[in-house]
């Protein structure tokens, strides 16, 4: 097969991430048994399921920080023998589960480690950008990160990812704990990405509004994709999240 | 107050180069989790360096002080490549006993290919002279161990504020996964924190050479162990801590070296470590705890 | 009567300290048939060494900590055996300033023993109030910070202690038998204690200090029960080493002395009795031909240089290859019975 050149399942545009085969395990335990999923160019792809799905565990092993084997291939690149630093330099971004802002950082800071790895000269304009496009951390764009509210903690994550300007964009639970207002304020960034033609892989409970951003959903239970194809499928989300209740109770 | 002063300068000085060490232990501690035993041996490495390179190259001291700086950095990198790299992700126990065994096999090494006796090394001495500022006789040594160890910090706190890996050291001591997952190479950023301590164990032996003027196998272990003191009191990792908790026992010791009674001094550090013991009954993790808590990170 | 106060884990660690309690006679079986009577003066130190050792794995090996003031202990409870026990008339040429009366008077051996386990046991728990709450990286630099102390007092007060130079004239009471039994009264002691319910949440703190206090461990009085008992242990090495040996000094009782032991318990793997055991024998065994080697012996005919450090070099050499490549030493969680009974298995299966 000649690199690049693999099909998605969804669309036949070109995927930037594809994975086949991927096991998860942590420590001893397999959390993920295999599973195979495409992110085709300039998609929005929401991989959904309950608690303990292995949904974050699957975006672990695209970053490299939990032991997999399979294969995860970017824009038909090979991961499997590089570490965090140079998935990341190949271009894969993520704004992780619990948002992990640091927090003795200025906000200016935190989105300064997310360009550390940049050489071009835009990225003081890009932060500037950034922090005009969120008024409020622009306010505080001296403040420590830490004394941000979480949905100001949010977008922080969300922009500094997205400052190293990567192929494609993790997003592992962005509306977790937060209120429906901000929830609908992430949404729309997300929506907004998504016409700039940023890649995403959003990892989501809150199926409904997923739904509504992403061009492909795949279903995740128990360590297994269980259901995937074009978002129009799913309809509001209703019926599956009664299906993923059902499978869980 | 000519006595009042020289001791008020004794405790500063005394606090300069606990803090020197102690910042040099913490910021290794503060990224990688690592409680480093081996930094007295990097002080006396340097110590040695000196030694051989003032026997058979130059005596100038410039050359000298420049060639402690090279070796304390150079053997503080070499250590973190052969023995820590290998239980970086370890637990604290792990970590610090490595650390305990690679202090052993240094010491033991100097005794081996050294002498069990001081080797004398005594091109620094000339910084220490009694100057006369007016009516007060000070020792210049203790000028300029206060004065660089301040430069020092000030230094040191420019390059975390703003450089790119400065910001990233600071980053990774409460998540270091999150920097490598902003591209930022492990690597290089715990080679940095262990080349700044190293300048800084280096730093810390030119003083302790122009004081003793003699360098002997065990040479860094009393300071070091006092810094370690100094690193819990002001909260182990904080590097404002290891500042704080440097003067303070250095005002400690002074304090204590003043109030005991003479026949008394070869109890100064046990009174000393007696008084920390007490502030840590009131404090059980340190004036200046870092605020990392478990829950901090989500 | 006693199974009714042993937990089947209990009896299991009985099963385990009765074989290492064999393998310890064995030894000492093999020294009364073929040994050197110079060769008893080493078993002896391997016991005391032995004795520390378990006591500092009922601490360290049980909570994960690093602790190093054990030389400490074990040093005022030979100089409070050693003082209580020499005869007066001894102690008017060898302690003559002694103050509070100290060298007026005399006990019998085995009070003697019991006021140095009271004595150390107190200080156990005074320092036990401190370290008890602090967490892992400062329990170890107090721990250093109390060895530090009670040297410099001992080198200080040369009036009680003699500082560096000997006190001498202590009754020679203790001889290899005594030894012995205390040993496997150790083995057993450690065993119980490590499998016994306040064991058992000491590991489990250590797995999982969040979790284990979210499930109602009280964390503080488990360290501070798990330290006193530890301290019990150094005493109990100290008191037969003073009783051994008839002098001390302080030398012995500082860092070089700990590097050794700690060495030892983490050659076999800190959190089992087992490979505290094995550790210490081992790195005894070692040391003894590493001794003669740095005496520069005449090996083949040929003058070896005097090689001073070399035993101290090859034991850092031992912590950090150990915890490079085998952090959990020799034995990891692994006691002897498990060894025993896992052989027993896959020899039914092979059946």
């Amino acid at each position: 097969m000649i690199p690049g050149a693999c099909q998605s399942l969804n669309g036949g545009s070109r995927s930037v991430l594809e994975i086949n085969g991927l096991k998860v395990y942590h420590g001893p335990i397999e959390a993920v048994h295999g599973i195979d999923l495409a992110v085709a160019e300039g998609t929005c792809v929401a991989l959904l399921g309950p608690n303990g799905a292995g949904k974050t565990s699957t975006l672990s092993a695209i970053t490299g920080t939990a032991r997999a084997t399979g294969t995860i291939r970017l824009a038909g690149r090979d991961l499997g023998a590089l570490d965090i630093e140079d998935r990341f330099r190949a271009g894969i971004s993520i704004a992780p589960e619990g948002r992990r802002i640091f927090s003795n950082l200025s906000v200016f800071e935190n989105l300064r480690m997310g360009a550390a790895t940049r050489t071009d000269g835009d990225v003081t304009g890009d932060i500037e950008d950034w922090l005009t496009r969120f008024p409020i951390l622009g306010e505080r764009r001296g403040q420590s990160a830490g004394t941000l509210s979480g949905g100001e903690q949010q977008m922080l994550t969300i922009a500094r990812a997205l400052l190293s300007r990567p192929r494609i964009l993790l997003l592992d639970e962005p509306s977790l704990g937060l209120a429906p207002k901000i929830i609908g304020q992430v949404f729309d960034l997300i929506e907004d990405l998504r016409r700039d033609g940023m890649t995403i892989l959003l990892v989501e409970q809150n199926a409904g509004a997923a739904i509504e951003v992403a061009d492909h959903v795949y279903v995740m239970v128990n360590g297994l994709v269980t259901r995937q194809g074009p978002a129009r499928e799913f309809g509001d989300g209703s019926g599956l999240m009664d299906e993923l209740t059902g499978v869980h109770g | 107050m000519d006595y009042a002063i020289q001791q008020l300068l004794n405790a500063l000085s005394f606090g300069a180069e606990y803090a020197l060490i102690a910042v040099g232990l913490a910021i290794v501690f503060s990224i990688m989790g690592l409680v480093n035993f081996a930094h007295g041996e990097v002080i006396a490495f340097g110590g040695y360096s000196m030694a051989v390179v003032g026997t058979i190259l130059t005596g100038n001291p410039l050359v000298l002080m420049a060639g402690v700086l090279i070796a304390c950095v150079a053997v503080s990198l070499l250590l973190e490549r052969v023995a820590f790299r290998t239980v970086r992700n370890a637990d604290i126990t792990t970590g610090l006993l490595t650390a305990f065994g690679v202090s052993i096999i240094l010491q033991n090494l100097y005794l081996l290919l050294g002498s069990p006796r001081p080797i004398s090394a005594t091109q620094f001495i000339f910084l220490d002279r009694t100057l006369m500022l007016g009516p007060i006789h000070v020792s210049s040594l203790q000028i300029y161990e206060t004065v660089t160890t301040i430069a020092a910090i000030l230094f040191l706190t420019l390059f975390l504020k703003r450089s790119h890996l400065g910001i990233a050291m600071r980053a990774a001591s409460r998540d270091f996964q999150m920097v490598r997952l902003c591209g930022i190479r492990a690597n290089r950023v715990v080679a940095t924190a262990f080349a700044i301590s190293g300048l800084l164990a280096g730093l810390a032996c030119i003083f302790i050479m122009a004081r003793r003027g003699s360098v002997t196998p065990h040479m860094g272990f009393d300071p070091v162990l006092t810094a370690f003191i100094a690193c819990v009191l002001g909260g182990f990792g904080s590097l404002p801590g290891a500042v704080l908790g440097g003067f303070i026992l250095g005002f400690l010791e002074v304090g204590v070296l003043v109030l005991l009674p003479q026949t008394a001094g070869g109890l100064a550090q046990a009174a000393v470590f007696l008084v920390v013991a007490l502030l840590l009954f009131w404090r059980p993790d340190g004036i200046l705890t870092p605020a990392a808590e478990k829950g901090d990170k989500l | 009567m006693t199974g009714v106060f042993l937990n089947t884990d209990q009896k299991r660690g009985l099963i385990g300290s009765t074989l290492l309690a064999i393998l310890i006679l064995l030894i000492v079986g093999a020294y009364a048939l073929w040994g050197e009577s110079y060769q008893a003066r080493i078993l002896y130190a391997t016991f005391v060494n032995l004795i520390v050792v378990i006591g500092l794995q009922t601490f360290m090996g049980n909570g994960n900590y690093a602790t190093f003031s054990h030389a400490a202990f074990m040093g005022i409870a030979a100089y409070a055996a050693a003082i209580c026990v020499t005869p007066a008339a001894m102690k008017a040429v060898s302690l003559p300033d002694a103050p509070w009366g100290l060298n007026a008077f005399e006990m019998h051996p085995i009070s003697a023993a019991f006021v140095a386990l009271a004595i150390t046991g107190a200080i156990g728990a005074l320092t036990g109030l401190f370290m008890s709450r602090l967490t892992n990286v400062s329990i170890t630099i107090v721990s250093i910070a109390i060895l530090v102390i009670v040297h410099s007092i001992f080198l200080h007060r040369t009036d009680i202690f003699k500082g560096n130079q000997a006190l001498f004239g202590i009754p020679r009471v203790f001889g290899l038998g005594h030894v012995t039994a205390l040993v496997i009264l150790a083995i057993v002691a450690a065993r119980l204690f490590r499998e016994s319910r306040l064991g058992l949440r000491l590991r489990a703190v250590a797995d999982d200090e969040v979790g284990a206090r979210a499930m109602g461990v009280n964390v503080v009085r488990a360290r501070l029960v798990a330290w006193i008992v530890s301290t019990l242990f150094f005493a109990t090495a100290g008191i037969a080493y003073a009783f051994y040996l008839g002098t001390i000094s302080a030398r012995p009782f500082y860092f070089n002395y700990v590097f050794l032991t700690v060495a030892m318990l983490i050659l076999g793997g800190l959190r089992s009795v087992t490979g505290a055991v094995f550790g210490t024998l081992l790195i005894s065994l070692g040391l003894e031909i590493i001794r003669w080697l740095e005496t520069g012996p005449t090996l083949v005919g040929v003058k070896l240089p005097e090689m001073l450090g070399l035993s101290g070099l090859l034991l850092g050499i031992v912590i950090v290859g150990v915890m490079a490549f085998r952090p959990h030493g020799l034995m990891g969680n692994r006691e002897i019975e498990d060894l025993v009974f896992r052989r027993r298995k896959t020899m039914e299966t092979s059946k």
